[in-house]
């Protein structure tokens, strides 16, 4: 019977494998990983020519477009998050970049939009970010893609040497829907009127 | 012979249904609170409908179902399966009228979803969703973790014999305390302190971030919701990514594994019983799991070289299959990343993660650790009757709370929920592949709907098959309540049609 004492052994042992199996299986294995890697990067001039691509491309296609400089323009969603002479911002080259739901797109699936590392006082251009009430900036910027990147912990980025806001967000006029509204309160005199009759059962029951 | 049921049967069911439709609009007042004070207004008028559509068909059901009769076990399992659907279905009002679905489906499906802490969704655009719905999203899975009947016994329903059936009815059955209303509010109390404490830290980390006060605020609350829930959701398309944040990731997946405990244990450490960690058959079982499911993925990561370096092998590995474990379903990598970059192996240790799950009465989905760790015992158990003496007689002991001797109909009854388990992971499965995705693929998003998991490799999206949307709600559902509330309405549904 396998006793309590005996279990940090085990999990020890299990846990400490972990950590052998990835430079063994990266020794045992060189070829296919790197071999890979290394035959999707494309000729240095290639790779210095800015190519404009899409996010879902990236994500596809992420060791072929990995290291290249890439043109890339989407809106900026959610906020800049500063971090020293750096920032992370995320822009988003999906159905509803240059129009979102609330002002009437069409719906065309999931968003879809890239992480961009880039200089602090290049953001400050930005003066909006999508959100509910806003549609956001249309960014485009100038970068290197990194399918994983070593300098952010294996993330998917862009480092982005330049910033250019092609159109300016605006805030979302806010039509308020009275029909709707309407129905709600109608709703809820409904549902006051059927409180008071549930009172009065409540009391003929008991 | 089958016995057709009564109306007074149907009135105590109706009366328990309505209580609780009263609960999920109740539960809209938050939301509609969030959207007001920013200013949201059409997402207002969206709870505000939502409330009194729950209020109107609560308050009707409640008028026409009074009985004073109590709930049998029949009764209890019925509404705990019925209720989830009428939830699902009014819960999905300020959804749709969002505008942010293609369908009623699909909104069912999202609060199905959330209610049963998934973490698949169909929602579109939600970079761009109001406030309000992304509190909507994070409540209602966080409500769904502790339970939807739990919270309808918390505040609702009064102390009645009947009432730990309808909790017994919804995957639960750990008394914490003797009365099962205590039970359902201490899990509460767990609940809300470790949301408090767990919020502060993430609000902290984020501000720190560079997000300001407000949204840092909302951000760490949302996020803890999507954790200790072990729901999955986020209030970013980009889910766990957009933080670029280790200690951000630290803290979400320490809330995650944290949530995926059963609440006993909680409770057992709350009152001084601190040994019960090493010891908890559940807890040895996750850790020995969650091993071989990480052992599995580096194997699959390192084979084809996707990641340059160990720490990143460890910080990718460990978050997704920790993630799946729990049944949380955040990421820190894109859907389609599983496929394009990790391949087949690495996807197979996640979903091997995501199928046994973590601990029962827990907010987590899966098989859960106990019943690996007793379908383990049991093969031990076999395996030594084979090699010792005939007239020995082998005992196996397991320790949840208390030392327990495994006996056979503790073992059948493991056996049967994990064949059911495993057929609900099959069924989605083999649907996903006769709709022509791969069979790996189909299997990964299957498994994560069955297990409520929520992480996906790209299956689960707005444009797949109506029919594939339905069967994941099922999978959701069915996986939730652990099949016997289910068993229970289908052979309600049966008595009525053939009954006597």
């Amino acid at each position: 019977m396998m006793r309590h004492h005996h279990i940090p052994e085990i999990l020890l042992t299990l846990g400490f494998s972990v950590f052998l199996i990835c430079p063994i299986m990266g020794a045992q294995i060189p070829a296919k990983g790197s071999e890979a890697q290394s035959s999707q990067i494309v000729e240095p001039s290639t790779a210095s020519i800015p190519t404009e691509v899409n996010s879902s491309k990236l994500v596809e296609e992420a060791n072929k477009w990995n290291g290249h400089k890439v043109v890339f323009t989407g809106e900026a969603v959610g906020e800049h998050m500063m971090r020293g002479e750096k920032c992370w911002i995320h822009l988003n080259d999906d159905a509803y970049m240059w129009k979102n739901i609330e002002e009437g797109a069409k719906l065309g699936g999931y968003n879809s939009g890239h992480a961009i590392w880039v200089d602090a006082d290049l953001v400050r251009k930005i003066t909006y970010y999508g959100n509910y009430l806003h549609e956001g900036d249309i960014v485009k910027v100038i970068g290197t893609f990194n399918s994983v990147c070593r300098e952010h912990g294996g993330d998917m980025d862009i480092h982005a040497d330049t910033l250019e806001i092609i159109k300016i967000g605006h805030p979302i006029e806010q039509v308020i829907n009275s029909k709707r509204a309407l129905l709600g309160g109608v709703l809820f005199i409904v549902s006051g009127i059927l409180f008071w009759v549930r009172r009065i059962a409540i009391r003929r029951r008991t | 012979m089958i016995v057709r049921p009564r109306l007074t049967d149907f009135k105590v069911i109706g009366l328990y249904c309505g209580k609780i439709i009263i609960g999920v609009g109740l539960l809209m007042i938050v939301p509609l609170i969030v959207s007001l004070a920013f200013g949201e207004w059409n997402a207002a008028i969206d709870f505000l409908v939502g409330i009194a559509v729950c209020l109107v068909i609560g308050l009707f059901t409640e008028v026409f179902c009074q009985t004073t009769r109590d709930l049998t076990w029949a009764h209890g399992l019925v509404v705990a399966s019925f209720s989830w659907i009428l939830a699902t279905a009014v819960g999905a009002i300020p959804h749709w009228l969002s505008g942010h679905f293609g369908s009623y489906i699909d909104a069912m499906f999202d609060i199905m979803s959330g209610y049963t802490t998934t973490g698949l969704f169909l929602l579109q655009d939600l970079d761009h969703v109001s406030n309000g719905l992304n509190m909507w999203r994070h409540l209602l899975t966080y409500a769904g973790g502790q339970g939807i009947i739990v919270i309808a016994l918390t505040f609702l329903i009064r102390g009645t014999a009947g009432a730990y059936k309808i909790y017994v009815g919804e995957g639960k059955d750990e008394r914490l305390l003797p009365n099962v209303i205590q039970t359902a509010r201490a899990i509460w109390l767990i609940s809300l302190t470790y949301l408090v404490v767990g919020s502060a830290a993430l609000w902290a980390v984020g501000m720190n971030l560079g997000q300001s006060p407000v949204r840092a605020f909302f951000h760490a609350i949302w996020v803890f919701m999507g954790a200790w829930s072990t729901g999955g959701f986020a209030p970013q398309s980009y889910n766990i990514l957009y933080y670029h944040s280790l200690i951000y990731e630290i803290i979400a997946i320490a809330i995650c594994i944290i949530g995926s405990f059963n609440f006993a244990l909680h409770w057992a450490i709350w009152t001084g019983k601190k040994s019960e960690i090493r010891k908890n058959i559940e807890i040895i079982s996750f850790f020995i799991t969650m091993t071989v499911a990480m052992l599995i993925t580096t194997a699959g990561l390192t084979k084809l070289g996707v990641y340059p370096d160990v720490v990143s092998v460890f910080r990718k590995m460990f978050f997704q299959v920790a993630s799946g474990h729990t049944t949380t379903g955040f990421s820190t990598v894109y859907s389609r990343t599983f496929v394009v970059q990790w391949g087949a192996l690495a996807m197979l240790g996640i979903t091997l993660a995501m199928a046994i799950g973590a601990s029962a009465c827990s907010t987590a989905g899966g098989i859960k650790g106990i019943r690996v760790g007793l379908i383990f015992k049991a093969m031990s158990q076999a395996i030594r009757r084979l090699i010792s003496p005939e007239s020995s007689y082998v005992v196996k002991k397991w320790h949840h709370i208390t030392t327990r001797i495994l006996d056979e109909p503790a073992t059948y009854s493991v056996m049967m929920i994990v064949i059911f388990y495993i057929m609900t992971y099959a069924v989605g499965a083999i649907v996903g592949v006769f709709y022509g995705y791969e069979p790996v693929q189909a299997l990964f998003d299957s498994v994560s709907a069955g297990s409520n998991t929520g992480l996906s490799c790209g299956v689960t999206s707005p444009a797949m098959p109506v029919l594939m949307k339905i069967v994941y709600i099922i999978e959701m559902w069915a996986g939730r309540l652990e099949f016997m509330s289910l068993f229970a309405l289908g052979g309600y549904i049966i008595a009525l049609l053939r009954g006597r």
